[in-house]
């Protein structure tokens, strides 16, 4: 009788406890569990943008197609809120994360000193990947330290100048075209305010956005952000103020929302929503325009205007990394250089949602779709700036969006706003350089 | 001689007690193990770890180089900490005095035999068992400078609107009102809760001596309910400490009120999550835990001034 007696609490406990347990390491039981029934090698591909999913897919199955023993699934963990860093940040931490995962520029030094990062230098080497003739240079600076290379350039990405079509039709004025200059952008935002727009809508838009608004005519008037030591920040050189203040001027012409109204709803989604005639935005944002019925069928894009003769444009990118700590890291690395060959980087091309790294593959973005002009994003992508990083990169976009939202309110003058920015910006690089 | 014996026959049964009751014990720990390894693996450990880290620097994959008390010497010269700490009290200050008045109000509301008590039950708990982050993007919708439907509302009575997440003195105020709204259900139940304890023989007394719903409310239930109140005040200071998601959904990081609503949570997300500086943030954390521990002991030693146990 006595045994009885605890039999259900030990019972209910062993099992409380076991679901407990189970439920932190789950996932890697099952994973165990299919390569012993299948005899396949199980590989996982951490990716943040379920845009690409379909892509990735497509690469995925080419890719076992010709490795029969090897089964990729990928795991897909959304960018925003840094959920997806936090994630991979703690499976690194716990030895459990992705054998191949999307790395960019702004975390990659971080990730290779961490010991996250597989050193791919021998195995490129042994490959018939050529990093230097195959990629645009600055991408394969982005994962390159040392000398050694910790990632395969993936895709870039670079701003275009989006327009709704409707705006220029009711106007009665042409659409933009690839050879705009700044000014004829200016012009025809102001015809666009002349010709009379309804309440709540706007020629264009001037979001407080760096990689696809500030940085790109900051390097064209001959600014910078950051220099090469990475110990000292441009902004109280007049010509990069020059580069920002073209965007406040936009502003406080009424030609764009107030910066408080673009806080409120961001420039894209008024874009979306049909409220703003013209956009710049990154080609990372095709796909999702491009499954807006609202504005789908009446857009299309043209160059970033040219500023003072210079084509402006600053280029991000991604990287396929390799974890250091994976149980397949052989197999992963196979599939990572795989991934950055001539067929992967097609088959990515091909499916139209980012533009492939790869030199001899950039072509097919712009032919996955034949009624846009996506050349926009690529006709210039040689002289295209880096996006300038650095290990603190994130602290720093949060300082300047907070310091020049001043000047794009009207609250500051954009020389006092960049001085204090500069000054708060250099304690930071201070500190990183430490 | 005979205490020693006396104590020698106490301990033989309590040995023996103990022995009897054995089996009720082991059973006993055995159900309370699931959540005891739980809070061990998921709240204690992480706790020390978290001490410990706040002594060190502390990269994105933790790990940590020992730096001593380095991270609160920043902090203590840290100005936005001061800011942050501010803009925090503030949101204690005033969402904790509001929330209990008004919870205690539509408790007492609730409390009296009118119709469809059950409906306006459930209605005011719904917020409570909300998402926090869907509750905020409606409240953000609401206040939309543009087409929120409260400038429209504005509109009506020829008001002129305004962006009021980017007003840097108001935006603060905009979010504890969705605070507030958020937990007066919760609060309102435990109140209902505490005021159905109460006998109903005092308020047929004092009714008959001549008291209205007005001082009976304020002569029998109050004072009746102050064990709730110390545990609502209590609830409710420590969460309005750790006030994070709502400010995080609705303030964006060009809004011109930012450094307005920035509370310590915030700042120690930031500095864990987005900048990667874990033991700076674990320093902050160490911070708000000080805190909060120090008042909620205060409140515990005041208590015996107001509060009524009978």
């Amino acid at each position: 009788m006595r045994k009885s007696n605890y039999a259900i609490p030990l019972g209910l406990g062993i099992l409380m406890s076991a679901m407990l347990l189970t439920g932190c390491g789950g996932s890697k039981d099952s994973d165990d569990s299919k390569s012993s029934n299948g005899g396949k090698e199980k590989l996982t591909l951490g990716i943040w943008d379920e845009k690409q999913r379909p892509t990735m897919e497509a690469l995925v199955a080419a890719y076992e197609k010709e490795h029969k023993n090897i089964d990729i699934s990928i795991q897909l963990t959304p960018y925003k809120g840094g959920e997806y860093w936090t994630k991979l940040e703690a499976s690194a931490t716990g030895g459990t994360a992705p054998d191949v995962f999307w790395i960019n520029s702004l975390h990659a030094e971080d990730y290779k000193d961490g010991g996250i990062l597989a050193d791919l230098s021998d195995y490129i080497e042994k490959s018939d990947l050529d990093l230097k003739t195959d990629f645009p240079e600055a991408l394969v600076n982005m994962y390159t330290f040392d000398e050694s290379v910790y990632a395969i350039p993936k895709d870039f990405d670079t701003s275009a100048l989006f327009y709704n079509k409707d705006f220029f039709d009711k106007a009665n004025l042409d659409y933009p075209t690839d050879d705009w200059t700044w000014d004829d952008f200016v012009d025809a935002a102001r015809k666009l305010k002349e010709a009379g727009l309804d309440d709540g809508l706007y020629p264009l838009a001037a979001p407080l956005d760096f990689q696809t608004d500030y940085y790109p005519t900051i390097y064209a008037k001959g600014g910078w952000i950051l220099n090469t030591d990475r110990t000292e920040t441009g902004y109280d050189d007049p010509k990069t103020q020059e580069g920002i203040q073209m965007w406040i001027d936009l502003i406080d012409e009424g030609l764009s929302p107030s910066l408080a109204t673009m806080t409120d709803t961001s420039a894209d989604a008024m874009f979306e929503a049909g409220k703003t005639g013209m956009l710049m935005a990154g080609s990372y944002m095709l796909v999702e325009y491009l499954e807006n019925d609202t504005i789908n069928t009446k857009i299309n894009v043209v160059e970033f205007p040219e500023v003072d003769g210079v084509e402006p444009n600053v280029m991000n990118g991604l990287g396929y990394a390799v974890f250091e700590g994976s149980k397949h890291k052989e197999e992963a690395v196979d599939f990572a250089i795989w991934l950055g060959g001539e067929e992967a980087m097609k088959i990515q091309g091909e499916k139209g949602a980012v533009i492939s790294a790869r030199n001899d593959a950039q072509k097919y973005f712009a032919a996955s779709n034949k009624d846009l002009n996506l050349a926009a994003f690529t006709n210039h992508s040689d002289v295209a700036n880096p996006l300038p990083v650095c290990k603190s990169s994130a602290e720093l976009y949060d300082l300047e969006a907070n310091e020049l939202k001043w000047a794009y309110s009207g609250e500051k003058k954009l020389p006092d706003a960049c001085s204090e920015l500069k000054e708060k910006a250099d304690e930071v690089l201070d500190k990183m350089n430490k | 001689m005979n205490e020693m014996k006396n104590v020698q026959v106490k301990q033989r049964k309590k040995k023996h007690i103990s022995k009897s009751k054995k089996s009720e014990w082991i059973a006993a720990y055995i159900f309370i193990a699931p959540l005891v390894i739980g809070l061990l693996v998921f709240y204690i450990y992480p706790f020390f770890q978290n001490f410990w880290f706040s002594f060190n620097e502390v990269n994105r994959f933790n790990i940590s180089t020992f730096t001593g008390l380095e991270n609160y010497k920043i902090l203590a010269k840290d100005k936005e900490l001061f800011r942050t700490l501010g803009n925090t009290l503030k949101y204690v200050v005033i969402t904790v005095p509001i929330g209990i008045c008004l919870s205690m109000f539509l408790a007492a509301l609730l409390n009296t035999k009118i119709k469809g008590t059950s409906i306006y039950r459930t209605i005011f708990f719904l917020p409570s068992v909300t998402m926090s982050v869907a509750i905020a993007l409606v409240w953000k919708w609401m206040y939309n400078g543009e087409f929120g439907i409260l400038n429209m509302f504005l509109n009506l009575f020829g008001i002129q609107g305004q962006n009021w997440l980017s007003n840097p003195k108001l935006a603060l105020y905009m979010v504890m009102i969705v605070g507030i709204w958020m937990s007066v259900g919760y609060n309102m139940i435990i109140f209902l809760a505490g005021m159905q304890g109460i006998s109903q023989t005092y308020y047929e007394a004092a009714a008959l001596d001549g008291a209205g719903p007005v001082k009976q409310f304020f002569k029998i239930t109050v004072p009746l309910v102050t064990p709730t109140i110390f545990f609502v005040m209590i609830t409710s200071i420590i969460s309005g400490f750790q006030v994070f998601d709502t400010i995080y959904m609705m303030i964006g990081k060009t809004s011109l009120a930012y450094e307005n609503t920035q509370t310590l949570v915030m700042m120690f997300y930031r500095y864990a999550f987005d900048y990667g500086e874990k033991g700076y943030a674990a320093a902050i954390s160490i911070f708000i835990f000080a805190i909060i521990l120090l008042i909620t002991i205060f409140q515990f030693v005041m208590q015996k001034k107001w509060i009524n146990y009978d």
